[in-house]
């Protein structure tokens, strides 16, 4: 078997005269598995120049739990509470791609008021998401009051979910074919009033942090990636929007009710920095807040009484073949390949395009020539989930 | 669509013989079929063509069907005006030694995903720049997702599933409810015969 010595020794990189003198040996540096700046047990193995980095090589597997091996031994419903613990911050968007995926091959009909209900969960497990993002990346950066700012308002989403569906970050709420629970008009009224004080909300974040003069120097003109970059390997979400392509699934190629919404797809436009670096990325997700509310109050106008469970029969059987079923998440495109045989009450095979796995295989091509604290800022503008990059 | 495709391919690389999958059922996906050997020129030649081209790759997933062994490939074009994608196929028929090239040099995100192809399956990618394990630790045996696999029973030293760890009470529980079940599910369908 081939080492992963076979890539070759890196070359130290030039960044002027002065670094070329002072060129000495590599050092080797492990960050992680449990470093606070990688989010998780992400391993990523550094090779420095002093503080020049000239190779990251990411780790990974540390939180490897089998769930596509476990999926083959499922039925259709059990699976849903594996799919959960994928990305455990935004587990809403995930049992609603995975029960999408089984309705395309069921051809399940969804009730309209359910279909409305998983766009406010979907869109407020968004919100909640790119909290967490925007609290954790300050923290990486060293700014600590954002992280509480923004989990004073991600408490509030929580707490809702919580009473809709009886558990706080995992919650087995999207069932195949509709939603476990109606909500009741007070939780709608709830959720409305969330919206409200979350616009002001994000723009005290703007103040705070977007548009602070050392955020912006840590971040702006950091790891750019090129929309070629991102095309290479395969990159969604906020990181393909950051760089300036205004691609998203929602509005590209509408699933569920999207087609019926109005409302804009942010993109990194360069006003600090350039198009494709860290704080336009981060820029996005905070842009994409705003764009959730505006959702999150058309699909509470459009709610009327009605079921919200379609006919599914007691057990599953799903047809011979195979279907690909993309959809966005706060992190990028996930999808769902699933294999079913003739008559199968459990998945011949289930294999989920993660997008964070896709986004870390990115960090070995920017970070030669970074020093090691903005590394850190790539790292953290990407917003991984190592639940999801390891499953 | 996937005529067109496939058609394209047929004219512009020999030997492709690319064959349109059309799903059985309607609500499934259809998919292309290509030579094994071929899968370099297919996807270069789809990546660099003007008539239809895929700019970008968005996974690689493998099937074991024990006869065979298949890997997909999602590939994706994203446009504005005209997205597209459909999944490219081939076929691995060699179980003891499997073999593909590596797409790396086409598409920089195959690295990750043809290192956990054979991670999980066993298919090894010929001039892959950084070939090996990716989510197993480097010294696991076999292959997790093959259909044939046996868990290992020692691994480090360590015991795999040591009998201290496992809840039989739990899993006794389970069978003894399903067994109740069904002795009044046969009780009751004799009832209502008789």
């Amino acid at each position: 078997m081939q080492t992963r010595w076979d890539i070759g020794e890196p070359e130290a990189p030039t960044i002027n005269s002065e670094t070329e003198q002072l060129k000495s040996e590599l050092l080797t540096l492990n960050m992680g598995p449990q470093h606070p700046a990688t989010h998780g047990v992400l391993r990523i193995e550094i090779w420095t120049d002093s503080e020049i980095v000239a190779h990251a090589i990411p780790h990974l597997g540390y939180l490897h739990r089998c769930m596509e091996k476990h999926a083959e031994n499922l039925d259709y419903r059990g699976i849903i509470p594996f799919v959960d613990r994928l990305d455990y911050l935004a587990a809403m968007n995930m049992e609603w791609t995975y029960a999408m995926t089984v309705e395309k091959m069921l051809g399940t009909e969804v009730p309209r008021r359910a279909e409305l209900l998983r766009i406010i969960t979907g869109e407020l497990q968004r919100i909640a998401s790119h909290l967490m993002a925007f609290g954790t990346y300050a923290l990486d950066l060293g700014a600590f009051t954002p992280f509480l700012y923004a989990f004073e308002e991600r408490e509030k989403i929580l707490r809702l979910f919580e009473e809709v569906s009886g558990s706080r970050l995992l919650y087995n709420y999207i069932w195949i074919g509709g939603v476990w629970n109606d909500w009741t008009n007070e939780q709608i009224e709830r959720a409305s009033q969330f919206c409200d004080t979350m616009e002001e909300e994000a723009k005290k974040y703007h103040e705070l942090v977007s548009t602070n003069k050392i955020f912006i120097e840590r971040t702006a003109n950091v790891g750019v990636m090129s929309l070629q970059d991102c095309f290479d390997y395969g990159a969604s979400g906020p990181v393909l929007r950051g760089s300036g392509f205004k691609w998203d699934l929602r509005k590209n190629i509408p699933y569920s009710l999207y087609s019926e919404f109005d409302f804009d797809v942010p993109v990194g436009t360069g006003e600090v920095g350039q198009v494709g670096d860290c704080w336009n990325r981060y820029i996005v997700r905070m842009k994409e807040v705003v764009e959730s509310i505006k959702i999150i109050r058309q699909a509470i106008a459009k709610l009327e009484p009605g079921p919200v469970m379609g006919k599914v029969p007691k057990i599953i059987k799903l047809p011979k073949g195979e279907v690909y079923v993309r959809a966005e998440c706060p992190r990028g495109e996930l999808a769902f390949h699933l294999v079913s045989e003739e008559g199968g009450k459990k998945p011949y095979r289930l294999k989920v395009k993660s997008p964070c796995f896709t986004h870390v295989s990115m960090l070995p091509h920017i970070a030669p020539g970074q020093m090691i604290a903005d590394f850190v800022a790539s790292v953290g503008s990407i917003d991984i989930v190592l639940g999801e990059v390891d499953r | 669509m996937l005529n067109k495709i496939a058609e394209l391919i047929n004219k512009n690389v020999s030997g492709a013989n690319a064959v349109v999958n059309v799903a059985t059922d309607a609500k499934c996906d259809s998919s292309i079929t290509v030579e094994a050997s071929k899968i370099l020129p297919v996807v270069s030649f789809l990546r660099g063509n003007t008539e239809m081209p895929f700019n970008s790759l968005h996974v690689i997933s493998g099937v074991d069907y024990v006869d065979y062994m298949e890997v997909c490939y999602m590939m994706t074009h994203y446009d504005l005006t005209d997205p597209r994608e459909f999944i490219l196929k081939v076929k691995v028929t060699d179980r003891v030694n499997p073999k593909l090239d590596s797409i790396v040099q086409v598409y920089a995100a195959a690295n990750f995903q043809e290192r956990e192809v054979y991670d999980m399956f066993g298919i090894t990618f010929t001039n892959h720049p950084d070939h090996r394990r990716i989510l197993c630790p480097d010294d696991w045996e076999g292959f997790p997702l093959r259909k044939d696999y046996v868990t290992q029973k020692m691994y480090n030293g360590m015991e795999v599933y040591p009998d201290s760890k496992m809840n039989f009470e739990d899993r006794e529980y389970i069978v003894r409810q399903n067994m109740i079940k069904q002795a009044q599910k046969a009780s009751a369908s004799t009832e209502s015969e008789g």
